[in-house]
């Protein structure tokens, strides 16, 4: 009973932008302490899968991310909205995130105590070339023009810097204005630049229809065999790399969802249909940050290190319960930690069958003539980007990013790399200046040690590859007037 | 499209130039043992002025000329109108309330942007906000803005 609760109140709190997977948590948590402590965890843990999956929701109907880790299917989702496969696209985010769910949980089970110590190895540098290699996506989310999305990609690390410095404590670009002083929230951002840029550039069309038509049953809404021979090995790998770099602490699902959706892109047949409604680029991204999100629980229950801001708060949470996360919790509550772990199976359980049953619902919003639905995705984004700090500011910031997101869109930018810089440049920039103040400012701590030396030769052959390839072309096109 | 490249690019230079003399000028590039505040927005600022730059010097592709990238017409009048009636929206957001301001803003463009009837405007404007204000005020409770009409 706790899960089902736990799961529907989830889906409803992450379908809303600005009150996230962690404000969802922190706000039930104290709920929870008049329960026992595994009844506490496991309506948490459902909670958890819930928000997670309601994001996906706004996602794909509205293009507008309920949290970071669902920026990525805004690509692909809501162009196969757009094309009246909405149903599909929930459907197989849906299942995806059952698979890895389940799969992370399995993993979580056998392996945590292994895998906590190599998530122990990751230090600063491992983390900015973790970060670096995450950045580098860029170039996969850019469509045709992969200098635009670099230029997104840097404007997003340039928006990053605004606030508190981070280790020196000093205020930069806040030109006195208070609220600049705690730097620029990716949430306003993501909204303005996809929710409310995508209004903007809808209202061009003059009586505008809805973007589903036909029939709206369960089996008409999910996902077909041929959207699984798609899919499945999408799920298999976002599943993988969903769990390894879920545990890293850091922006977990985040990176695994960007990540997932450049290995889709790089292993399929068909790239030119990223971006224009691939159900892999929903599958994959889908698969991953579940995993991520189940994995961030490693180091948590074996260290007792976060790996993520809900797990943060959920860390919290035990410690409240008078349970000690760490080596010893499992061998001290066995009874709580396998309690833990079952309710993640139900909760995986329980999100498939619940939103599997909601999918109809939920595409049926689509229905609503544009009109009607266009300043009601105004409000939700409105209160949304209000709700994140209770702030005008905020809303303020939305609305000039939306203004910003619509030219992006006219001009062929990526506003998912600009939120991407922006999600990962504050870690980016801690890691890069805790490294160098570790090395003396000697780069060699960025190749020397074997994880950050891998991930770093990788972000690199990402950034060289494309610009070799820009360079045979222009070379070619210069020698081919020469022959002729 | 190719001038609006240009142009965009022009602007990005510039504003990259500023953003890394601004670092230079009012923070420290190199604190104590290591790096200073200064340090990344001013490779950053660098970095988008080669990029930047790189997006003004290139040849133009010849997708970039057919593309018409700026509405005309009744789109153009539609964009600006919804995009001023947003900025009318969040600025009465203080003054009106939360509530009173959404009410309004639905009303006004389902009825002089969409056309829709006076009665099913007013139904939609109100039930909208009040079911925003029930989940958001009242179930969340979120502290939205009252403004002079509304004291929940």
């Amino acid at each position: 009973m706790m899960a089902v609760v736990g799961v529907m109140v989830g889906m409803l709190i992450g379908a809303l932008p600005g009150v996230g997977p962690p404000s969802g948590v922190a706000m039930l948590l104290p709920l929870t302490f008049g329960m026992d402590p595994t009844s506490g965890i496991i309506m948490l843990a459902a909670l958890y899968a819930g928000t997670m999956y309601g994001g996906t929701i706004t996602s794909v109907l509205i293009n507008t991310p309920g949290e970071s880790a669902s920026v990525v299917t805004c690509l692909d989702g809501y162009q196969m909205a757009l094309q009246g496969r909405a149903g599909p696209a929930l459907g197989i985010a849906a299942f995806g995130s059952f698979i890895a769910g389940t799969i992370g949980v399995v993993l979580l089970m056998l392996v945590s105590p292994l895998l906590a110590r190599w998530a122990l190895a990751f230090g600063p540098p491992e983390t900015f070339a973790l970060m670096l290699l995450g950045l580098t996506t860029v170039t996969l989310l850019a469509g045709e023009d992969a200098l635009k999305a670099y230029i997104s990609m840097v404007m997003g690390l340039m928006l990053a810097m605004v606030g508190y410095d981070i280790i020196a404590g000093e205020p930069r670009y806040g030109f006195g204005i208070p609220e600049m002083m705690d730097g620029i929230d990716f949430l306003p951002v993501a909204i303005g630049l996809f929710g409310l840029g995508e209004v903007f550039a809808d209202a061009e069309q003059v009586g505008k229809a809805p973007v589903t038509k036909g029939r709206y049953g369960l089996r008409d809404v999910l996902p077909s065999a041929a959207d699984w021979a798609r899919s499945r090995w999408a799920i298999a790998r976002g599943t993988v790399v969903g769990f390894a770099v879920g545990m890293l602490p850091g922006a977990g699902p985040t990176v695994a969802s960007f990540l997932s959706y450049t290995i889709e892109k790089k292993t399929s047949k068909h790239p030119e249909q990223f971006g224009k409604g691939a159900i892999e680029g929903v599958a994959g991204p889908e698969s991953a940050n579940n995993a991520a999100a189940t994995a961030a629980m490693v180091p948590m229950l074996t260290l007792g290190i976060p790996g993520s801001a809900t797990t943060a708060i959920m860390l919290g949470g035990l410690m409240m319960w008078g349970l000690r996360p760490g080596p010893m919790l499992f061998e001290k509550n066995p009874q709580f930690v396998w309690g833990l772990i079952a309710s993640q199976y139900i909760a995986n359980v329980l999100l498939l069958i619940l939103s599997t049953a909601c999918i109809p619902l939920f595409v049926r919003a689509l229905r609503v003539p544009y009109s009607i639905l266009m300043p009601l995705i105004v409000i939700f984004c409105v209160t949304g980007a209000y709700s994140l700090k209770n702030s005008v500011w905020d809303v303020g910031q939305m609305l000039v990013f939306g203004v910003v997101g619509y030219f992006m869109k006219k001009l062929g930018y990526s506003p998912a790399a600009l939120v991407l810089a922006l999600v990962l440049g504050p870690q980016a920039e801690r890691a890069l200046r805790q490294s160098l103040i570790i090395s003396d400012a000697g780069v060699g701590i960025f190749f020397l040690r074997p994880i950050s030396g891998v991930l770093m030769v990788l972000a690199l052959l990402a950034i060289a590859v494309p610009v070799v390839g820009a360079l045979r072309t222009w070379l070619r096109r210069r020698a081919a007037p020469k022959q002729e | 499209m190719r001038k609006a490249d240009r142009v965009t690019a022009a602007l990005l230079v510039a504003f990259a130039l500023s953003f890394s003399a601004g670092a230079l000028k009012y923070y420290a590039y190199w604190g104590e043992g290591g790096p200073g505040p200064a340090f990344m927005p001013l490779w950053l600022g660098l970095v988008m002025a080669v990029l930047a730059s790189m997006m003004l010097a290139r040849r133009p592709r010849p997708a970039d000329d057919i593309v018409d990238w700026l509405p005309h017409g009744e789109g153009a009048k539609r964009v600006l109108v919804v995009i001023a009636l947003t900025v009318a929206f969040v600025a009465l957001l203080k003054p009106l309330g939360m509530v009173v301001a959404t009410a309004l803003y639905l009303a006004t463009v389902m009825r002089y942007l969409e056309r829709h009837a006076w009665w099913f405007t007013a139904l939609v404007a109100a039930a909208a906000a009040a079911v925003n204000w029930a989940v958001f005020a009242y179930w969340l409770h979120v502290p939205f803005p009252e403004g002079m009409f509304w004291t929940f």
